[in-house]
């Protein structure tokens, strides 16, 4: 089973998202994911992301949201990532808008390494140093650097 | 009816408890907010860290979410720590929760949830 910091591309790392708003947060995290080659149909991925979003609260708290999908468009599992100063409201459950956003595009059939993938994140995220890591982070490298540090 | 409260632990009964509410939200389509507390005072065992336990309880939360969206059911996760019972009654509260449900075999005190809850109660066999 791969790391998180395996699964993250340096070039899918948006240190400052442009956009405000959840859907546009989404497409600004897809497009560096295309030149990896993991997402082979962009429509269809940004389709399930966008259905997902419409049934499920993606933001977990504390500043962070994960949007996911699961789906045929998607060759192998891949993250991106990106970090909003303004915050974008997915939704959460504490009503707070979310700074740190991780994507995760997985393939239809890999349904566990998704859900361990989607468990191992959320665990790391809760740890307080990691979200202060991630904040302070000035380069794509620090990001990674980050998440090796402490994910087991 | 808008939210139901499903309170999420590892055990045997749990996907039972998960089907219905699953059937029960669609059926009025209302909201899932699945709930597991990780209790940092409950002993473990010593193959079981605390964070194979976080880990173990998003991975559950996320299979739940996994089928609320199969099946077109919307949903919300929470993972809260604290002490299981008080946390479960309070969020209810917080969350305007208008259900509870928890598996019949939960490693809660029934007496007690069904006691000190505001809300209605189902536990599921």
């Amino acid at each position: 089973m791969a790391k998180i910091s395996e699964l993250l591309p340096r070039s899918a790392i948006v240190l400052n998202l442009q956009s405000k708003e959840k859907l546009e947060v989404i497409n600004e995290l897809v497009r560096p994911l295309l030149a990896t080659g993991a997402i082979t149909d962009e429509s269809e991925f940004v389709s399930a992301i966008f259905r997902r979003e419409n049934m499920e609260s993606t933001g977990i708290g504390l500043g962070l949201a994960i949007p996911h999908a699961r789906t045929k468009a998607v060759a192998s599992i891949v993250l991106a990532f990106g970090r909003s100063d303004s915050g974008v409201d997915f939704s959460s459950l504490d009503g707070k808008p979310s700074h740190l956003i991780f994507l995760i595009a997985a393939p239809e059939e890999q349904k566990t390494e998704y859900i361990m993938t989607l468990a191992r994140l959320s665990k790391l995220l809760r740890k307080d140093e990691v979200r202060i890591g991630l904040n302070k982070a000035g380069s794509p490298d620090d990001i990674v650097r980050v998440i090796m540090q402490h994910e087991s | 009816m808008e939210r139901i409260l499903l309170y999420v632990e590892d055990t045997p009964g749990m996907p039972a408890a998960v089907a219905w509410s699953l059937k029960l939200a669609k059926g009025m389509s209302c909201r899932v907010i699945a709930l597991a507390v990780i209790d940092p005072a409950a002993p473990r065992r010593r193959e079981a860290p605390a964070s194979d336990v976080e880990e173990r309880a998003w991975g559950l939360l996320y299979e739940i979410e996994d089928d609320a969206f199969q099946q077109n059911v919307r949903i919300s996760l929470l993972l809260e720590p604290g002490e299981p019972l008080p946390r479960l009654i309070s969020l209810s509260s917080s969350y305007d929760a208008e259900l509870i449900v928890a598996s019949a075999d939960c490693r809660l005190t029934i007496s007690e949830l069904v006691r000190q809850s505001s809300r209605p109660v189902v536990f599921v066999k």
